[in-house]
């Protein structure tokens, strides 16, 4: 492999180096507008939202209020029911809105919302700055995608009803890596994103 | 292993898995008796085998994962009862209703589809009332020492169950392990009707029922797969979310059926059917058998009727030979039967009749 050479490992190590430098001024630069806040915002508040409605942990339900928590939530926090998926500690009902709070789902929500909302931000910038990127503000969206289904494995995966899809073995380890392939397009498409936003 | 002295349960109709004496005692006499050599606990199992018509082998290669991890649906260890129901539960709604000496209990569907399983004592006795959402089965099992839990794992879409003495893994509709130390062992089953709230606070005015206060937090309101009263989701598409062991057409993969499996054969009735006639009659090998309607609980028992004794409906209930008798206490020999959907029903027992 060419990579075997000293000289040509360097230039790659720069060469990443460069990406993750352009990356973190290009995500710098957009935090530091106005439409660039807005995206992040708007999208990473929507995602979050989105990936606690997937994991059925925020919905409506019959109007009251009320806040439970079980009896022993420092142990329950951990307790994983299912692939990056963990046991609600408490039940909070403001009027019609219920949220199910399960602190870990939470705290990953939150992770992968802010990587969307930074994708957002950065190609929303790019897209109505001078130096146009090719790439649309969609991107980081749809690199999301993945970590909103993942949601739908518990319980039975029936958002495959929806589709008309039946389940199967191959199609259920499928979901368990949906989560783990949202991270890593989330990444990609950030530091892809990143590289072609003028920074200079 | 079949271990002695766990006997059948009282008298709520319940049968006790192919074999066991009726009137015998069970629950902490059964505790107390269900352990092997090594006082591993394990759950008391009925004398014989309930008919498959599958290999246990076959069964075993069938088991899929339902996408979560074991005790990811989380049994019900603590139950607590009320004596009124819960606000969110209608009238029409779905309860699993258990009666064992004089004690009577209901389970709400909205409650269970959360956790499948309440371990529970009732009359002294320890037991464990199961409920599988996805194939509509609702069923009792005498437990003894052990509790049950959710292997996350599922045979034909039914619930696996596993033991949490021997780690022996149950499909709830075959009510025998299919893997671990007891494989090929039947559990002791016992009647759970599955009818509304008002069919069963009216037919027992002093029953206590299952509240939310389940010792986890969970939306109780929202069932994931759909709603039973207005049938809507998955409980009334003609989809299933896994394929079936064996696809048959003879009815709507989600008409109700009121199964009853014996030693040597399964027998199914559609459920609306009988209702609407109050009487149906089928076979298992050469023995007869006579489902009848229950109408005040909206649900169906099932005899075995080797004499071919006539069974007529009448306004006092059930005439034999000029007498009248209550659906629920024929003078025969009641099978255990319970509801379940067509399609896992026909998935389990390809070769039983279905009668409509």
């Amino acid at each position: 492999m060419s990579t075997d050479n000293p000289t040509d490992r360097a230039t790659v190590a720069a060469s990443i180096q460069r990406l993750f430098r352009n990356t973190v001024v290009a995500v710098s630069g957009a935090l530091s507008r106005r439409d660039g806040q807005v995206g992040l915002a708007v999208s990473g508040l929507t995602y979050f939202l989105l990936y606690l409605a997937g994991l059925r942990h925020l919905g409506l339900g019959p109007a009251g209020y009320e806040v439970s928590v079980v009896s022993n939530p420092l142990t329950r926090a951990f307790r994983q029911v299912g692939p990056f998926q963990w046991e609600p500690i408490a039940l909070v009902v403001v009027g019609p809105v219920e949220l199910l709070v399960a602190p870990l789902n939470m705290l990953l929500g939150a992770v992968l919302a802010l990587l969307v909302g930074l994708n957002l931000a950065v190609s929303v910038v790019a897209w109505r700055g001078p130096a146009a990127c090719r790439l649309g503000p969609g991107a980081g969206a749809v690199s999301g995608l993945p970590g909103l289904l993942s949601g739908f494995a518990c319980c039975g995966p029936t958002i495959l009803l929806a589709v008309g899809v039946q389940a199967s073995a191959g199609l259920l380890s499928l979901f368990q890596w949906l989560l783990p392939l949202t991270i890593v397009a989330l990444f990609g498409t950030l530091l892809w994103v990143g590289s072609r936003v003028e920074t200079a | 292993m079949t271990l002695g002295g766990a006997g059948c349960a009282g008298d709520d109709g319940a049968t006790t898995g192919a074999g066991s004496a009726p009137g015998s005692s069970t629950g902490t006499s059964a505790a107390s008796t269900a352990t092997d050599q090594n006082d591993r606990p394990e759950p008391p199992t009925a004398d014989s085998r309930l008919h498959l018509d599958f290999e246990i082998g076959t069964l075993e290669e069938n088991i899929v994962s339902g996408g979560v991890r074991k005790d990811g649906i989380p049994a019900i260890d603590d139950p607590t009862f009320a004596d009124t129901p819960p606000d969110g539960l209608a009238a029409d709604d779905p309860v699993f209703g258990l009666v064992r000496d004089g004690e009577v209990k209901a389970y709400p569907q909205y409650i269970l589809v959360h956790h499948e399983i309440v371990n529970d004592t009732i009359a002294g006795d320890a037991v464990a009332v199961t409920y599988c959402p996805l194939t509509g089965t609702a069923q009792g099992f005498e437990r003894g020492p052990v509790e049950f839990g959710v292997s996350g794992r599922l045979v034909n879409s039914n619930l696996t169950m596993y033991d949490r003495g021997t780690d022996s893994w149950w499909p709830q509709m075959l009510a025998t392990a299919i893997t671990g130390p007891l494989t090929g062992e039947s559990l002791q089953e016992f009647r759970v009707t599955w009818t509304t709230w008002d069919r069963w606070s009216r037919t027992y005015p002093e029953t206590r029922i299952l509240t939310e206060d389940t010792g986890f937090q969970r939306r109780y309101g929202v069932d994931p797969y759909g709603q039973y009263n207005e049938k809507r989701g998955y409980y009334s598409s003609t989809r299933t979310l896994f394929e079936p062991l064996h696809d048959d057409s003879r009815a709507h993969p989600k008409a109700v059926v009121i199964g009853t499996r014996t030693e040597t054969g399964a027998l199914a009735f559609d459920k609306e059917t009988l209702l609407r006639q109050r009487v149906l009659t089928g076979r298992i090998d050469d023995t007869l058998y006579v489902a009848v309607a229950d109408t005040a609980l909206e649900t169906g028992y099932v005899y075995a009727n080797p004499e071919s004794l006539s069974v007529t409906a009448s306004d006092d209930g059930y005439t034999i030979d000029g007498t009248a008798y209550d659906a629920d206490s024929l003078p025969l020999d009641r099978t255990l039967s319970f509801d379940a959907m067509w399609f896992a029903w026909a998935g389990f027992y390809p070769e039983s009749a279905y009668v409509n």
